[in-house]
């Protein structure tokens, strides 16, 4: 059923996405049976270094660039500052790499490794993403408060309820620095287009719609440290604050006056509730289930990154390899950040996160760190397809998970998409934001709330 | 899917006993919506067919028959999603097409060309149409969702209630969803703009809707200045600005957007203002029809007779168990002047209606939109 759905979401979409959902889809299915070929490796190997990984992936990887990127590159300086990226101890899941598969897989994966070790922006420090945008940021909050016009009171007091500043505020960090990027790299001298400005708000406002759904839904209690508001003032009055902020955000977005931008963006509330729909069902075959797994979290998270990417893309630049680049950055960067987010949820304490550990266990959802540990535990395979509701279900998997190398493998994963978004902002000039950016890849990583 | 043909079999058993059973609503108000059905052509552009035939939907309608037996709203709003007799689910729909004929043509735009059109239709107002209703849906969906502190175990299971809440915001946010894509295929940031407004005035309609509905009765109440704005944002907004923007579709001008936009309006008005009667205009010694407290002729009863007396009243209903007796209130209402304000402000809704609608050519589709304004004042 979700297959067809996939088929129609593609054939459905509007043209202009045609071609980036196409090639979003393959790479799912190149992940998918990748991570089969994860699951081989973990089975065997005891330890390696990564340099040899590298290698041998960088051997494997002539000519495979196969996005049609123009493969110019800005880079300046001398290439002697490596990304640290994949320094660190990397799980050890290379040692016996079979050719074959992986020149079958690595297309996708982890092409050019040339652009990992390519420099950065020769002098400059790596800056910190969130300093860098701080300008930016600062008055984003108040600006999204007086975007919602409500004359009454408890509602306005709902809807405001999450742009306390108290969020990571990821998206628009993001999306503001993907815009300056972007500006320098199209030669748009000086600040932010205001449109550009009005995505990065549209962004958090979306995200936070869906957030206060997801919490009626999923029956949490608690969000960011605080009171969730379905907790606070009932089910209806949040699901309707939660529809509020969303039709706020699409007036923002009506008043950028830009159609195509217009239908990226509601693209990405279709992919949200498409997400959600996914996350009901559960799939019998392991390879289906990892690739619905990618899927949902594209869906669920990426779209909304990558689509925001393209938008403020959009607003400066005609030119649609551009728009890919960035389009790919949100994409990767997204996808590895909700894999962190699953890997935290089994290796974070209970209170860093803001919310209980092992709570996608509780809602009955497998993520990337279970799926992985099936591999060597197949006693998961009944606990996944009942949604751990059997009693003890949530705390056995727990253990499974933990005694595998699942948290290993899907860090690993998460690694692999950063490098490919690293990749693919490489491309653009050099700027302290596009640095940025690349170092934001670090954060997602290293994160651990 | 197989499971979504199931339920509206199972439906349309009821629709036809209610066709014989029922004697509600205002008598030719069905007759004036079918005659003008047939004057759009054809009524959906198939998008809620769409959507209804999506796997995420047919999940849900497979899922919902889990609630059958419990009482969570969603298993109504279901069943109207196929055959509703008392909120004309299309009607909506069916005034955004009639306005769109009966102002034609666009002489201002290059890019919209009369062959294009279907029954003097454009696409893209069919299409809107259609976004119109999916939206009502999705809220008629939204409204249904029960807070569940309030629920205790005495009303059914609670997992019930969860899963029901669970349905409902996801079919509601699929169909908003899907209602956002359309909008954006229009290809007008205009019509955007207006519809985004439309749901916002639509969310704060329906999250203040209740409130003036304390049992007691006793509540600092509305008066009826407050309560139209409110019945504007809750009924009237979304068809308003739709009307408008089927306008602004075929590129029609200022005038003919504003005229369009106070049709909308007026007639979502009065269209509620006749609902919100039906119990009390009545003549049938049958059993009562159940009203709410924030009712027009409530409302305007409350504001004759004052605080002090409307006070009286609640108490002197109130049961042993303090439990409202509704046939007690119904008769203190109607012997009051209430009922007969509210059907005065129904005519003159109906009115404004006809009037904003004077200003379009004379036609077949003029005088179904005119048949539909005057059909409100009917009881």
């Amino acid at each position: 059923m979700f297959l067809t759905n996939a088929r129609s979401v593609i054939s459905g979409s509007a043209y202009v996405q045609q071609r980036s959902r196409s090639r979003c889809v393959h790479l799912v299915k190149m992940a998918g049976s990748w991570w089969r070929v994860c699951g081989r490796w973990s089975t065997s190997c005891t330890s390696t270094n990564v340099s040899d990984t590298l290698r041998c992936f960088s051997g494997m990887s002539t000519g495979a660039s196969g996005s049609g990127l123009s493969r110019a590159s800005w880079s300046s300086g001398p290439g002697n500052e490596r990304m640290p990226l994949l320094s660190a101890q990397t799980h050890s899941t290379a040692l016996h790499l079979n050719p074959l598969i992986i020149r079958q897989n690595s297309r996708f994966l982890y092409p050019t490794l040339s652009c990992f070790c390519r420099a950065t922006h020769s002098d400059v420090k790596l800056k910190d993403p969130f300093m860098l945008a701080q300008k930016d940021l600062k008055c984003l909050y108040d600006d999204i408060k007086k975007e919602m016009f409500v004359s009454k009171q408890e509602l306005k007091h709902l809807c405001d309820y999450y742009f306390d500043g108290k969020g990571k505020a990821i998206r628009p960090i993001i999306v503001i620095l993907m815009a300056r990027a972007l500006n320098i790299h199209s030669n748009q001298a000086g600040d932010l287009l205001p449109g550009q400005r009005a995505i990065a708000m549209i962004s958090e406002m979306i995200h936070t719609a869906s957030l206060v759904h997801d919490d009626v839904i999923d029956g949490s209690d608690e969000r960011r440290g605080k009171r969730s508001i379905n907790d606070v003032w009932g089910e209806r009055k949040a699901i309707l604050a939660g529809d509020f902020i969303l039709s706020a955000s699409t007036m923002v977005l009506a008043r950028i006056g830009n159609s195509t931008v217009i239908k990226l963006l509601s693209q990405v509330i279709e992919d949200l509730v498409r997400g959600e729909f996914m996350q009901l069902g559960s799939k019998e075959n392991q390879n289906e289930r990892f690739k619905h797994y990618l899927e949902k979290t594209f869906k669920k998270t990426a779209s909304l990154i990558a689509h925001s990417c393209k938008a403020v893309s959009l607003l400066v630049n005609s030119d649609p390899d551009v728009h890919e680049i960035a389009y790919q950055y949100g994409k990767n960067v997204g996808i590895a950040f909700q894999l962190v987010d699953d890997v935290l949820d089994f290796t974070s304490g209970a209170n860093q996160l803001g919310k209980p550990a092992a709570a996608d266990l509780k809602l009955g959802l497998a993520t990337g760190p279970v799926l992985f540990a099936c591999e060597q535990f197949p006693e998961l395979h009944a606990m996944i397809m009942r949604r751990f509701s059997s009693k003890g279900d949530v705390d056995r998997a727990w253990e499974f998970v933990l005694q595998s190398d699942g948290v290993q493998q899907t860090t690993f994963l998460a690694r692999r998409y950063c490098d490919e978004a690293i990749r693919h902002i490489s491309l653009l000039r050099p700027s302290p934001e596009r640095d940025a950016l690349i170092r934001l890849t670090e954060i997602v990583l290293s994160r651990d709330k | 899917m197989f499971s979504l043909s199931r339920l509206s079999m199972s439906i349309r058993g009821q629709r036809t006993l209610s066709l014989f059973s029922s004697q509600t609503g205002p008598s030719n108000w069905s007759k004036v919506v079918s005659d003008a059905e047939k004057i759009v052509g054809y009524p959906t552009s198939f998008m809620s067919l769409r959507c209804l035939l999506s796997d995420e939907l047919s999940n849900v309608a497979m899922l919902v028959r889990k609630l059958v037996g419990t009482q969570h709203p969603l298993l109504n709003t279901a069943r109207g999603f196929v055959y509703d007799s008392k909120n004309n689910l299309q009607m909506r729909g069916l005034i955004v097409l009639l306005l769109s004929k009966a102002a034609g043509a666009s002489h201002a735009a290059y890019d919209l060309l009369p062959q294009d059109m279907v029954s003097g239709i454009y696409p893209s107002q069919r299409n809107l149409a259609e976004i119109t209703e999916l939206i009502h849906t999705a809220f008629l969906v939204h409204r249904g969702i029960v807070n569940l502190k309030e629920w205790t175990v005495s009303d059914g299971p609670m997992k019930d209630m969860e899963f029901g809440n669970k349905m409902a915001v996801l079919s509601g946010d699929f169909l908003l969803a899907n209602a956002c894509t359309g909008l954006a295929q229009l290809n007008d940031t205009k019509v955007v703009e207006m519809i985004s407004g439309a749901i916002g005035d639509l969310v704060q309609g329906i999250y203040y809707e209740n409130s003036y509905n304390a049992e007691d009765g006793l509540s600092d109440g509305t008066d009826v200045a407050s309560w139209e704005e409110q019945t504007f944002l809750s009924h009237g907004s979304l068809l308003a600005n739709s009307c408008q923007a089927a306008m602004q579709l075929a590129k029609h001008n200022k005038e003919a957007q504003r005229l369009a936009y106070l049709y909308g309006k007026h007639l979502s008005l009065g269209h509620k203002l006749n609902s919100d009667l039906q119990p009390f205009v009545k003549s049938g010694l049958g059993e009562l029809t159940p009203f709410s407290l924030s009712a027009a002729p409530v409302v305007f009863h409350r504001q004759i007779v004052g605080t002090e007396r409307w006070h009286q009243q609640i108490q002197h209903a109130k049961t042993l168990r303090n439990q409202l007796d509704h046939t007690k209130l119904l008769a203190a209402v109607k012997s009051g002047k209430g009922v007969s304000s509210a059907v005065d402000l129904c005519c003159y809704h109906s009115n404004k209606a006809l009037e904003a609608i004077q200003a379009f050519p004379s036609s077949e589709a003029r005088s179904a939109l005119e048949n539909i304004a005057s059909a409100v004042t009917k009881f």
